[in-house]
């Protein structure tokens, strides 16, 4: 994988559940998506995403969770982020 | 007219976090983090990155608000808030911020525009990774926030003076917690 454009944000992640994922994957030599490190990177800031995302694509709504799912995949398509 | 049924008097974001307060406390929480909490950029700079990418998204409530909180944190300079809006390369900031600005604006058009010599410039300028990760999040998190608002079609005070008040409140106390106001329409809300 190609380094993200800030070393320091590669290379100092702060103990979160994120940092153990990219351990793991590490040690284990698979590729993961690079916002892991983002996800690292600002905890704190990052949690409340998180907390937002999990609450619009699995909260309480009446929208299910499959079509609220396809609408973030057709946003991330039209914005050009395969992830 | 906003394009749901949402609490009378509460504009922009302010109606939305009524209609939700699930989503409405990480976005508060986020905002607090991102412009009021520590950190080694100062709130004014903040505040002018999160202004200025609201202006290029053409959000009339986060610009005015935003840029109110601004110029709160300026001692009233709205001309130094107006001048970052439309010119910051020529604008009274240091080059630093201009280079902040300058990843912000590439972020606002699409997150690839942001190229390697955008983060040497900023580098260069002294920015360090954390400050331009948090540019990156402030002006990412901004165009959500805009395009919340105006997808929305949320109603926002004509008048640029309106947004002083309560800009002086949270340029001193921050963004937490959610306003008396906004926490009685959701509470009038979750009644049956």
């Amino acid at each position: 994988m190609k380094p993200i454009f800030l070393p320091e944000v590669e290379s100092h992640p702060r103990p979160s559940p994120t940092t153990d994922l990219i351990r793991a994957a590490q040690s284990a030599g698979t590729e993961y998506p690079q916002i892991w490190h983002l996800f690292a990177y600002r905890p704190q800031a990052t949690a409340n995403l998180g907390a937002f995302t999990h609450e619009i694509m699995r909260g309480d709504c009446p929208l299910p969770a499959g079509l609220r799912e396809l609408i973030a995949a057709f946003t991330s398509y039209g914005n050009d982020c395969p992830f | 007219m906003a394009h749901i049924q949402l609490a009378v008097g509460l504009p922009g974001i302010r109606g939305l976090f009524a209609f939700r307060p699930e989503t409405a406390d990480p976005l508060c929480e986020l905002a607090e983090i991102l412009l009021h909490g520590p950190g080694t950029l100062s709130p004014a700079e903040r505040e002018l990155i999160a202004t200025y990418v609201s202006a290029e998204n053409d959000c009339y409530y986060c610009q005015n608000a935003h840029g109110a909180i601004a110029a709160c944190h300026l001692d009233g300079n709205d001309r130094l808030v107006r001048d970052v809006k439309t010119d910051f390369e020529h604008a009274a900031i240091s080059d630093k911020l201009k280079a902040l600005l300058a990843i912000a604006g590439k972020v606002q058009s699409g997150g690839k525009n942001v190229r390697p010599g955008d983060v040497e410039r900023a580098r260069r300028q002294g920015a360090t990774d954390q400050e331009i990760h948090d540019t990156v999040l402030i002006a990412a998190a901004f165009c959500m926030y805009n395009r919340y608002v105006d997808g929305l079609g949320t109603w926002a005070p004509p008048d640029p003076a309106s947004y002083r008040e309560r800009a002086q409140k949270v340029a001193r106390d921050g963004y937490l917690p959610i306003p008396a106001d906004v926490q009685a329409a959701q509470a009038s809300r979750s009644q049956p």
